[in-house]
């Protein structure tokens, strides 16, 4: 037992008891966005944070994996637990299928090809009307349900996502002390050099890809079971933005920057309410500041100050503060 | 087949793929001497449109002389955002400068919306309404305003980049930036240069386009998605790609549309520039490294 | 060694913190203010409706509280931006609900909105559904559920017997936004146009984010109908197409979908929309009471011109005034209230509403016709 793993656990412990101290039904709905985005963001993070790809097609996976729990359960009468995995599943084939195709080339033109692919994914969904219901979206999705417990309001869902958020990070957490995780690093600092070492790198992002897409799915079903409604509006350019910013401005790389992200994300909007008119102004400009000022996000002014601290305690003035976050970031 | 159709749908695309290709060009030259992704380009591109709109109704001048003025306006516009967001990140990650960009569109498209009013607008010209039968084609002057100032544009463009003292230190950056310094190219004058004629095309597609539509905060998303899909297509930095990726963009569309189906006309654009990727990865006229 | 960058990103922190320690919830004052939560697309594609919407709430509120307001309270206007888009909607409905405490809602512009938004709201405050005319908003209504806009079955009705009657198109292509809406439009006129002889060239169904028409006009054009109707709500929308009809040279009869004729569509569509039917539940000289104090208040606080849009934004202020006024003063006996409004004929700008058990309004509706720039009445 030592220092990180106490502070872990009080972390948990606050997570655990938050919805206790949120007071009303209000506050709690906003904690389920959180753990919500927190989710999608973690699985986008491992595209972003691991494999060093920015993909602009994340929210069309979210898309296609709430679209699949709610056609299952609303068409075809089979309960949201079956969806919730098959949303996954789904949602992975398509990450398969758009990941191979789109893994061979990187940078620019990977982010353009991605929101290329997320694009068309929109637009189907918005034209397929037989089975999509097209523009209208569908409505009256059933809550999720496991045997008694159904997640109708949102405490239980909090505590449903919250579980998964954990599971998620720790499987991160995992994989990244792992010999793929270390295959993943070495592709995104230097990707001939891990080619020349062994390394698949075709194969390693491409693994990556649809992991992180099959989370995205899960994460869309949960969504479209919690809102109960869903239009193509969830695989459009405002969500795309939206996760890219959750990530980034958490701390790409990290476990911690992503969650907290999607608490700066989900409360700065809801307290700028007070803004008016300039509340988007003032988000653009804030989201602007952060990406010029603190690259590495949020978790990197932990790493700073820690830095700052250990070179002050050492008496060297050498260390200068990380940039870059490592694997890990604030987690440890 | 109607032929006559055929022709109009044929003449539709063209102009279309014409206003792309000149929202690309700025796109694809500031990647190409800069390798900046620049996201915000859209946004500069709605500047120009609410530019000529307010020179013409606050001002009072003609069409031709509010569209310059507000391309000029706009360069200077964009040759500050480069002092204050794209200089000094030049050194940093390629993630950082495409995010800053992100944000920087949602700033000056939030800015707009409250400046500007959400009400659409509409750029008057003399020319929108009329209408011009070129054998069984009909397009309005507007229309043909749009290709032939973009034809004219492109080829000052290519002028400027190909003989200039400017445009050769542009090309010598593209290619080495930190070679070109040792030369003694000052590389911010560069930047500056480069951003100035990209955001005055954006500035300048939007005054021409404005006329044809009706304008909105919210457009530059529009302009920046068909910017880059044709850069992409064309290969980052190529500004002859950039011209056959537009036409050709425009064309597919415009047949797409007509002749499959119009719900899907957008996804066609996708589905090839998906196509083109998957047989050249790197678009259409790509090479080396530099500015063709 | 703190350097410049760190003391900036500690600034910029800092910044992202501030906002976080928001004002509590208002004072409590003697005389607590109805609350009424306005939610509507405040950004986003449809944020001139949303703000045509506001305004047009916030005149016939101003003209109430002048007066001293309901049972002597102030009318108080929260509103709320739902983006246009159904997810924002039932944020924003459950925001004003169970944080803001509301007494009433105001909402649904558009029927996506309106349709999960009423699912929030069910059997648990009044909730006035304003534009979206999307039937199954009442057919799967609630209790406390009131939608003021004519159905589309309603509107139909009535403007294919005019359209029949008065405008006579031999033939009709239509030109429909993609959505419920639009194809709901579709099915009625096709039906209703060919029982009375008019012949059905065809239709093409465009998507709300699109910017250009030339495609779909070049191929409707090239069927040749002796008439082309337009069904848009979005008024850039149905700008650029009216311009666009009659810039590929199609020289016809344009019809406008019913309900969404407004004087900014008029300004921007330029000649392209002179005599242009369409039909209204919004004209100014329809001798209501409360119409010409409402017009003065709305042109003396706002530069834009009175439209139906505003008007319904005003009968939904209306219509929960004479609510609380009728019942005694009390804003949350919702039994009572709705039981009042469905019992009794409400008077208000756009005339007197009645509503069927399942809170649908019937309303006044006028042919209208573009004379001049300006939308007059079609009087026989």
């Amino acid at each position: 037992m030592n220092a990180k793993h106490i502070s872990l656990a009080g972390g948990v412990l606050l997570l655990g008891i938050l919805p206790f101290l949120a007071g009303n039904a209000y506050l709690e709905h906003l904690l389920v966005l959180w753990m919500l985005y927190a989710l999608l963001a973690l699985s986008l993070n491992i595209i972003i944070g691991y494999l060093g790809e920015l993909s602009f097609g994340h929210a069309a996976f979210v898309g296609v994996g709430a679209y699949t729990s709610a056609i299952l359960s609303t068409q075809l009468g089979l309960p949201p637990l079956i969806g919730l995995p098959l949303a996954g599943l789904v949602a992975a084939l398509f990450g398969l299928v758009i990941g191979y195709a789109a893994l061979r080339v990187v940078g620019p033109q990977f982010a353009i090809l991605t929101l290329g692919f997320g694009s068309i994914l929109y637009t189907v969904t918005n034209h397929w009307v037989d089975v999509t219901r097209g523009p209208m979206g569908i409505s009256n999705i059933p809550p999720l349900s496991l045997g008694p417990v159904t997640f109708t309001d949102a405490r239980e869902t909090y505590y449903l996502v919250l579980g998964l958020v954990l599971v998620v990070a720790f499987l991160c957490h995992a994989l990244v002390n792992s010999r793929t995780g270390r295959a993943f690093i070495a592709v995104r600092e230097n990707a001939p050099l891990a080619a020349s070492l062994g390394v698949n790198v075709f194969h390693t992002k491409l693994l990556g890809f649809v992991v992180a897409t099959a989370i995205a799915g899960v994460g869309g079903a949960i969504y479209a079971h919690y809102i109960k409604v869903i239009t193509p509006d969830i695989m459009g350019v405002h969500n795309v933005a939206a996760l890219i910013i959750v990530v980034v401005v958490g701390g790409r790389g990290t476990i911690v920057g992503p969650i907290l992200g999607a608490l700066v994300y989900i409360g700065l909007l809801e307290s700028l309410r007070v803004a008016g008119p300039l509340r988007m102004v003032v988000f653009a400009a804030l989201l602007t500041g952060t990406v010029v000022f603190l690259p590495g996000g949020l978790v990197s002014l932990w790493q700073r100050w820690r830095g700052n601290h250990k070179a002050e305690n050492n008496a060297t003035a050498t260390t200068a503060p990380t940039t870059l976050p490592n694997a890990e970031g604030g987690a440890k | 087949m109607d032929f006559t159709v055929f022709a109009q749908q044929i003449a539709n695309g063209l102009v279309n793929g014409m206003a792309y290709v000149l929202i690309a060009t700025g796109l694809t030259l500031v990647f190409g001497v800069l390798r900046i992704v620049n996201f915000a380009h859209g946004e500069f591109y709605m500047l120009g449109a609410y530019l000529t709109y307010f020179a013409g109704t606050l001002l009072g001048l003609d069409y031709i002389t509010a569209a310059v003025l507000g391309a000029v306006v706009v360069a200077a516009l964009g040759v500050v955002a480069n002092k204050l967001i794209f200089w000094p990140l030049r050194r940093d990650h390629e993630f950082t400068i495409l995010l800053s960009s992100l944000g920087l569109a949602l700033l000056i498209a939030n800015s707009g919306e409250l400046l500007f009013g959400a009400d659409p607008k509409y750029v008057e010209s003399p020319f929108a309404d009329e209408i011009l039968d070129i054998g069984t084609v009909t397009l309005t002057q507007q229309r043909v305003l749009v290709f032939a100032a973009a034809v004219a544009v492109l080829v000052a463009v290519y002028l400027f980049i190909r003989y200039s003292r400017f445009g050769k230190m542009m090309r010598a950056t593209a290619q080495n930036p930190d070679g070109a310094a040792l030369t003694g190219i000052n590389i911010g004058l560069v930047h500056s240069y480069t951003f100035a004629l990209a955001c005055g095309l954006a500035a300048l597609s939007g005054a021409l386009v404005g006329p044809t539509v009706m304008i909105f905060p919210t457009i530059g998303n529009w302009a920046v998605l068909k910017g880059f899909i044709v850069v992409i297509m064309g290969g980052l930095g190529s500004v002859t790609g950039a011209l056959f990726a537009g036409l050709l963009l425009g064309v597919i569309e415009s047949l797409g549309g007509g002749y499959i189906s119009l719900g899907f006309m957008e996804a066609i654009g996708y589905a090839m520039i998906i196509a083109v990727l998957l047989w050249r990865p790197n678009g259409l006229f790509s090479t080396a490294r530099g500015l063709r | 060694m703190l350097g410049r960058r760190d003391l900036i990103a500690a600034a910029a922190t800092l910044a992202l913190a501030i906002p976080f320690v928001g004002p509590s919830a208002g004072a409590l004052a003697q005389q607590p203010p109805i609350r009424i939560a306005l939610i509507g697309p405040m950004s986003g594609t449809g944020a001139f409706e949303g703000q045509l919407g506001l305004e047009g709430a916030q005149a016939a509120a101003a003209i109430i509280n002048a007066k001293g307001g309901v049972a002597g309270r102030k009318l108080e206007l929260l509103n709320y931006d739902d983006k246009g888009s159904p997810e924002d909607g039932v944020s924003a409905a459950k925001r004003a609900i169970e944080q803001d405490n509301v007494d009433f809602i105001i909402g649904g512009w558009f029927s996506a909105v309106a349709l999960s938004m009423k699912e929030v709201t069910r059997d648990k405050i009044i909730t006035v559904m304003t534009s979206s005319q999307h039937p199954k908003v009442t057919e799967e209504g609630h209790k406390y559920l009131f939608r003021l806009n004519a159905t589309s079955a309603m509107m139909s009705n009535f403007y294919s017997k005019a359209i029949c009657g008065q405008i006579k198109p031999k033939s009709i292509a239509f030109m429909n936004v993609n959505d419920d809406w639009g194809r709901l439009e579709l099915d009625n006129y096709t039906k209703l146009l060919g029982e009375c002889g008019i012949e059905i060239k065809g239709h093409e169904f465009y998507n709300r984010t699109d910017t250009d028409f030339t495609t779909a006009l070049t191929k409707l054009k090239a069927l040749n109908p002796d008439a082309i109707y337009v069904a848009a709500i979005n008024t850039s929308q149905g700008a650029t197409i009216y311009r666009q009809v009659r810039q590929t040279g199609f020289r016809g009869k344009v019809i406008a979908s019913a309900g969404n004729m407004n004087p900014k569509l008029v300004e921007l569509s330029g000649n392209s929309l002179e005599s242009v039917y369409s039909a209204s539940p919004f004209v100014e000289d329809n001798g209501q009471p409360s119409m010409k104090p409402w017009l003065a208040e709305y042109r003396k606080s706002y530069k834009n011109e009175p439209s139906f849009i505003a008007a319904l934004g005003a009968q939904g202020v209306e219509l929960i005034a004479a609510g609380v006024a009728g019942t005694g003063g009390d804003p949350r006996a919702y039994d009572k209230i709705a039981a009042y409004l469905k019992a009794n004929e409400t008077p208000t700008v756009l005339g007197n509403v009645r509503f069927s058990d399942q809170g649908q309004a019937t309303q006044p509706i006028h042919l209208v016709q573009v004379k001049s720039k300006q939308i007059v009445a079609v009087r026989d």
